[in-house]
C-alpha cells in the first residue's frame, strides 16, 4: 500500500482517522479490539430504538459530506419507517468531484467503520438491504469493502440475526462505470436501476421513491463513516466539535500546489490558511498561492486573499462559495486562471449527461470560447459571452448542479481575476509565463 | 455461433435475479461481455439484451453513456491518465507527453501500433494527495516520473504474464479480456475528451 498522506493516529480532532495508519485496520478483528468497531452498532440493535438513532445523529448536528451539506438525522427522518415493503439504504461511494480523494482514504484504511455505519443507518431508517454504488475505477476500495463485508457475515453482523436481533441486515456492491453525472443522487439511483444515468426531476424525493420505486435513504461514504463514532461518544459530545451550525470534524483532500498533499481531518471552523499553510505545508519555496478552490472544483474559487475564511459552511457561503466535497485545490502563482478555467469547462461540457439544454450546449460553448481566447483571437465579445454562458448555466435552469457548477467556475474565476481574463482577451498576453509556454 | 461463450451467456442470464428489476444486470451484464470480447461489439450488445430480453437499442444506449465500456477494440494493457486540475498542477501534462510518445500514440482513445496498449486520458480519478497519477489496468499508480512510465511499459514488454487482481487465483477461470489478442482495426481519429 502506498504511503498514508494525511490524517492518523491520535489527535483531538480525530474522529474519523484516529486510528487510521494501524497495522490490519482493514481487518474486523482488528477494528473491533483496537478501535471498538461495532460497538456502535451493538448499541443501536440492542439498547436503542431506530428513533432514538435517528435523534442522536440529528444532536450530532452532522450534515452531508458528499457535497450538499444537508442535515443528516433530517434526511433519516424523511424515510417513513413503518410504510410496507422493501426500503433502502443507498451508499454513494461514487466519488468522482475533481480535487476529491477523502471516501477513497476512508475506503482504503477503514473499510469496516463504513460498513457498521451503513447497517446502523439501515437499521435507523427501516431497510433491510443497502447497496454501495461505487465507481468503476476504484479497484482496490471495491476489493476491500468486499472483503470487509465477507468478514462482518462471517461474524453474523451482516445476516437474518445480527447480534441476536431479529433483524436481516445485508449490504450489496453496484460497480458504477464511469460518470461523474452518478455523484449526483437521482442519476445514481438510474444507473443503479440499469439506465443511462441522467438526473430525476424532484419531486418524488428519494425518500418517498428512490431506488426501483421505493423509499431509499441515499448517504455518503464519510457522513455514514462517521454514525459510529456519534453513537460512540454521544451526539451531543459529537456537536461540541466545529462551529453551531457545522459541526465535527471533515476530511478535506488538499491536492495542487502544497508540498504535503494529504487528506487532513480538520475541525469545521479552522481556516483555510491553517490547512492549506500549516497541514499542507504551503506552496513549494518561493511560490505563493495564488486561489483555491474550497471544496472541489466546483465550488467557487476564492482567491489568496481570502485564505482566512474558515471551513465551515456558513463563512464559506457568505464568502460566495461552498464546501462542497471538502476537495482543496490549491494554485499557486505560476500557473493561469484562464488556463485552469478552460482545463474545467472542458470536464464540466464532457461530463454534462446532455439531458438539460443549458448544461449540454452551455459547456461546449463556453469551452469554444476559452479555446479562442487561448489562442489569442479574443476580445471583450468573448468575455461577454463567458458571461452570459455562466448566467445561463446557473440559478436553478438546469435539474442538477452540473450546470451550476460549471457557470459557477467561470463567474467566480472571472470575478476575482478579471484583469487575468483581460490580459488573454483585450491585450493577448499572459502574465504567468510557464503556462502560456505550455497551453 | 455466438460472440459471447456460451457460460458467459449463462452467466448474464443468472444475474437478473440478483437485483429487485432485472435491468439492474444491465451493466454487469455487459461487464462480463466486455471481459471476455475485451471491447463491447455490436453483436456481444446484441446477445447481452436477448439474454437479459432488453431492446438491443436499449443496451447500446447504455454501454454508450459510461466511459468504461469500450465500443473499439483497447490494448492488452489500458492506460488511464488523469489530466484533471490536481494532476495538471503537479506535471500531468508532461506524463501525457512521454505515454504518448513511449507507446506511440497521438492522443486519447487510441491504441498503440503493438496492439499492446490503450490510451485514455481521463477525469479525476480520486487519487488527488498522489498527483501526478494514473490507472493501468485495475491498478493505480502515484508519484508519475517519466522513469516510472518507462519501468512500467517495459514490464509489460517482458513476456511473464500478471495476474489479474480482481480475479481469483488462475485455475478458477480463464482470463478473459486480459488474453484476447486485440483486433487491429483501423482507427478513427477522435477528437480530444
Amino acid at each position: 500500500m502506498a504511503e498514508l498522506r494525511g490524517s492518523s493516529g491520535e489527535a483531538p480532532n480525530h474522529i474519523l482517522t484516529r486510528w487510521f495508519g494501524t497495522p490490519d485496520l482493514h481487518r474486523l478483528e482488528t477494528y473491533a479490539s483496537k478501535a471498538g468497531g461495532y460497538s456502535a452498532m451493538r448499541k443501536a440493535l440492542l439498547d436503542m430504538a431506530p428513533a432514538d438513532i435517528t435523534n442522536e445523529v440529528k444532536t450530532s448536528g452532522l450534515r452531508g459530506r458528499g457535497g450538499a451539506g444537508f442535515a443528516t438525522g433530517t434526511k433519516w427522518s424523511f424515510i417513513n419507517r413503518d410504510a410496507p415493503g422493501p426500503k433502502y439504504v443507498v451508499v454513494n461511494a461514487d466519488e468522482s468531484e475533481p480535487g476529491t480523494a477523502k471516501d477513497r482514504y476512508i475506503l482504503e484504511n477503514s473499510p469496516h467503520m463504513v460498513v457498521e455505519g451503513i447497517l446502523i443507518a439501515a437499521y435507523a431508517v427501516g431497510a433491510n438491504q443497502a447497496w454501495v454504488y461505487i465507481r468503476g475505477e476504484y479497484d482496490r476500495p471495491y476489493r476491500m469493502l468486499t472483503e470487509a463485508i465477507e468478514e462482518a457475515r462471517t461474524k453474523g453482523y451482516i445476516g437474518p440475526k445480527p447480534f441476536g436481533k431479529e433483524y436481516p441486515l445485508d449490504i450489496r456492491l453496484y460497480r458504477g462505470h464511469g460518470a461523474y453525472i452518478c455523484g449526483e443522487e437521482t442519476a445514481l439511483l438510474e444507473s443503479l436501476e440499469g439506465k443511462r444515468a441522467q438526473p430525476r426531476s424532484r419531486p418524488p424525493f428519494p425518500a418517498v421513491k428512490g431506488a426501483w420505486g421505493r423509499p431509499t435513504l441515499l448517504n455518503n461514504v464519510e457522513t455514514l463513516a462517521t454514525v459510529p463514532a456519534i453513537l460512540n461518544m454521544g451526539g451531543a459530545e459529537y456537536a461540541k466539535l466545529g462551529t453551531a451550525k457545522s459541526p465535527g470534524t471533515r476530511l478535506l483532500t488538499v491536492s495542487g500546489n502544497v508540498r504535503k498533499p494529504g487528506v487532513y481531518e480538520v475541525e469545521l471552523g479552522k481556516t483555510f490558511r491553517h490547512v492549506i499553510m500549516e497541514l499542507a505545508g504551503g506552496p513549494p519555496e518561493g511560490r505563493k498561492v495564488k486561489v483555491f478552490w474550497p471544496g472541489g472544483s466546483s465550488a467557487p474559487v476564492l482567491p489568496e486573499s481570502m485564505l482566512d475564511t474558515t471551513t465551515d459552511m456558513e463563512a464559506l457561503a457568505a464568502a460566495r462559495s461552498m464546501g462542497g466535497s471538502g476537495g482543496v485545490i490549491v494554485m499557486d502563482d505560476t500557473h493561469c486562471v484562464v488556463k485552469a478555467a478552460h482545463r474545467l469547462l472542458k470536464f464540466y461540457a464532457y461530463e454534462s449527461c446532455g439531458k438539460c439544454t443549458p448544461c449540454r450546449v452551455g459547456g461546449d460553448w463556453a469551452v469554444r470560447t476559452y479555446e479562442r481566447i487561448l489562442a489569442g483571437q479574443g476580445s471583450q465579445v468573448e468575455l461577454d459571452i463567458l458571461q452570459r454562458v455562466s448566467d445561463g448555466l446557473q440559478n436553478g435552469r438546469c435539474l442538477c448542479g452540473l450546470g451550476d457548477s460549471a457557470g459557477w467556475v467561470i463567474d467566480s474565476t472571472l470575478r476575482h481575476f478579471r484583469e487575468e481574463y483581460e490580459d488573454h482577451a483585450l491585450r493577448h498576453e499572459c502574465n504567468v509565463g510557464a503556462v502560456m509556454a505550455s497551453a | 455461433m455466438t460472440a459471447l461463450s456460451a457460460h458467459v451467456l449463462e452467466e448474464i442470464r443468472e444475474l437478473p435475479a440478483k437485483y429487485p428489476q432485472s435491468r439492474s444486470a444491465v451493466m454487469p451484464a455487459l461487464d462480463l461481455a466486455q471481459e471476455e470480447m475485451g471491447h463491447l461489439t455490436p453483436e456481444a450488445m446484441t446477445e447481452v439484451a436477448q439474454a437479459l430480453q432488453l431492446d438491443p437499442g436499449y443496451v447500446e444506449g447504455v454501454a454508450t453513456f459510461y466511459s468504461l465500456f469500450h465500443l473499439e477494440p483497447v490494448g492488452k494493457h489500458r492506460f488511464y491518465v488523469c489530466t484533471n486540475l490536481s494532476c495538471m498542477l503537479r506535471g500531468a501534462n508532461e506524463i501525457v507527453d512521454h505515454v504518448r510518445q513511449a507507446i506511440g500514440v497521438s492522443g486519447s482513445e487510441q491504441v498503440s501500433p503493438d496492439g499492446l496498449f490503450s490510451y485514455e486520458e481521463v477525469e479525476c480519478l480520486g487519487a488527488c494527495e498522489y498527483a501526478p497519477m494514473m490507472r493501468l489496468d485495475h491498478e493505480y499508480f502515484y508519484d508519475l516520473t517519466t522513469e516510472k512510465i518507462d519501468g512500467l511499459i517495459a514490464d509489460r514488454r517482458s513476456p511473464t504474464p500478471r495476474p489479474h487482481p480482481l480475479r481469483a487465483p488462475a485455475g478458477a477461470r480463464p482470463l478473459a479480456g486480459g488474453e484476447v489478442k486485440p483486433k487491429r482495426a483501423p482507427r478513427k481519429k477522435k477528437a480530444d475528451g
